[in-house]
C-alpha cells in the first residue's frame, strides 16, 4: 500500500500486473458504447445492443484464450514432443 | 445507386429519399472536422445529441482509461520503443487531446537514461516530476486502450463526415413548420 502514497492518477501506472485480465471488461464496454452509437439505426434498444456486444467480445476473448491454451499446452506437445 | 454524396446536409430536416427506400449519404466536412477536434462534437452539430454523448463517453472513457492504467508513458511520440511510437499514429485520431498529452509528457515528465533515443531539449530536469514508466502488460493494455480510442474516433469521423440520412437520425423532433401546424390544426378540429 506504500506505493499509493506517491501515486499520481493518469501520470503513474496502476499496479495491476496480477489482475490485468479484468481490464478486458471496461475495454469491451467502452468499445461497444462508441461503436454501437455509430452503428445502430435508432437509439431505441441501444443499451441492450451495447451489453450484447460487450458480452460477445468478452466471450470471444475467453474462447480464443481457451483455444490457444489447448493448442499450446496439449496439441503442440502431442504433435511435436520435445526429445529428452 | 442512391448515394447523394456532395449534397450539403440540412441540419433542420435530414430528409430521406422517399422514392428509393434506401438511406442516402450526405457530405458534411464541418462535422467531420469537429469530430476530430473532440469525439462526438461532429454528431452534436448534426443534432444527434444522444449519439454524440455516447460517442464522447465511449472514446474518452477508453482514452482516459488507458492513461489511468498505463500512465502518461503510453502516449509517447518520441519513445525509444518502436511500437509505442507507431501507436501514436492511431492515438492521434483522438484529436488535439492526444497531442496535448504527448506535449505534456515530453515537456514535463519525460525522463531519459543516457544513450537513449529522445529529445534532450524537452527533457524534464533531473529529480523534478519523475515519471514512473509503465512496463509489461499494464503498459500494453494502456496503449491498447488509447489506440482503440483513436481507431474508434476514426470510425466516428467517417460517420460524421458522411452521415447516412435516415428518418430517425435526428434526436430532435422533426417538424416542418407550416405543414405541421396545418396538420395539427386539422386533427384537433
Amino acid at each position: 500500500m506504500i506505493w499509493l502514497l506517491a501515486y499520481r492518477p493518469f501520470i503513474d501506472p496502476l499496479d495491476l500486473h496480477d489482475a490485468w485480465f479484468f481490464l478486458l471488461l471496461p475495454l469491451a464496454f467502452f468499445v461497444s458504447m462508441a461503436y454501437k452509437a455509430v452503428r445502430v439505426p435508432t437509439m431505441a434498444g441501444y443499451w441492450k445492443q451495447v451489453l450484447w456486444m460487450s458480452a460477445q467480445i468478452v466471450l470471444g476473448m475467453v474462447g480464443l484464450g481457451a483455444a490457444f491454451y489447448i493448442v499450446i499446452e496439449w496439441l503442440v506437445p502431442m504433435l511435436a514432443p520435445v526429445p529428452l | 445507386m442512391h448515394s447523394v454524396v456532395g449534397r450539403t446536409p440540412s441540419y433542420d430536416l435530414p430528409v430521406p429519399r422517399a422514392d428509393s427506400g434506401h438511406a442516402g449519404t450526405t457530405f458534411d466536412p464541418i462535422a467531420g472536422l469537429l469530430a476530430l477536434v473532440l469525439p462526438g462534437l461532429g454528431h452534436a452539430v448534426q443534432r444527434r445529441y444522444r449519439r454524440a454523448a455516447c460517442i464522447c463517453v465511449g472514446v474518452l472513457g477508453l482514452y482516459f482509461g488507458g492513461l489511468l492504467i498505463g500512465g502518461l508513458s503510453v502516449v509517447d511520440l518520441r519513445s525509444p520503443r518502436t511500437e509505442t511510437r507507431i501507436s501514436f499514429l492511431a492515438q492521434a485520431f483522438v484529436g488535439p487531446l492526444a497531442f496535448a498529452t504527448d506535449r505534456l509528457h515530453q515537456t514535463r515528465f519525460k525522463t531519459l537514461t543516457p544513450g537513449q533515443r529522445g529529445s534532450p531539449p524537452t527533457l524534464a530536469p533531473p529529480g523534478a516530476n519523475r515519471l514512473e514508466v509503465s512496463l509489461g502488460k499494464v503498459n500494453e493494455i494502456g496503449v491498447l486502450y488509447t489506440v482503440l480510442a483513436g481507431m474508434l474516433n476514426f470510425i466516428v469521423f467517417l460517420d460524421a463526415l458522411l452521415p447516412s440520412v435516415r428518418e430517425e437520425e435526428s434526436d430532435t423532433p422533426r417538424t416542418s413548420g407550416a405543414l405541421d401546424a396545418v396538420l395539427s390544426k386539422g386533427s384537433s378540429s
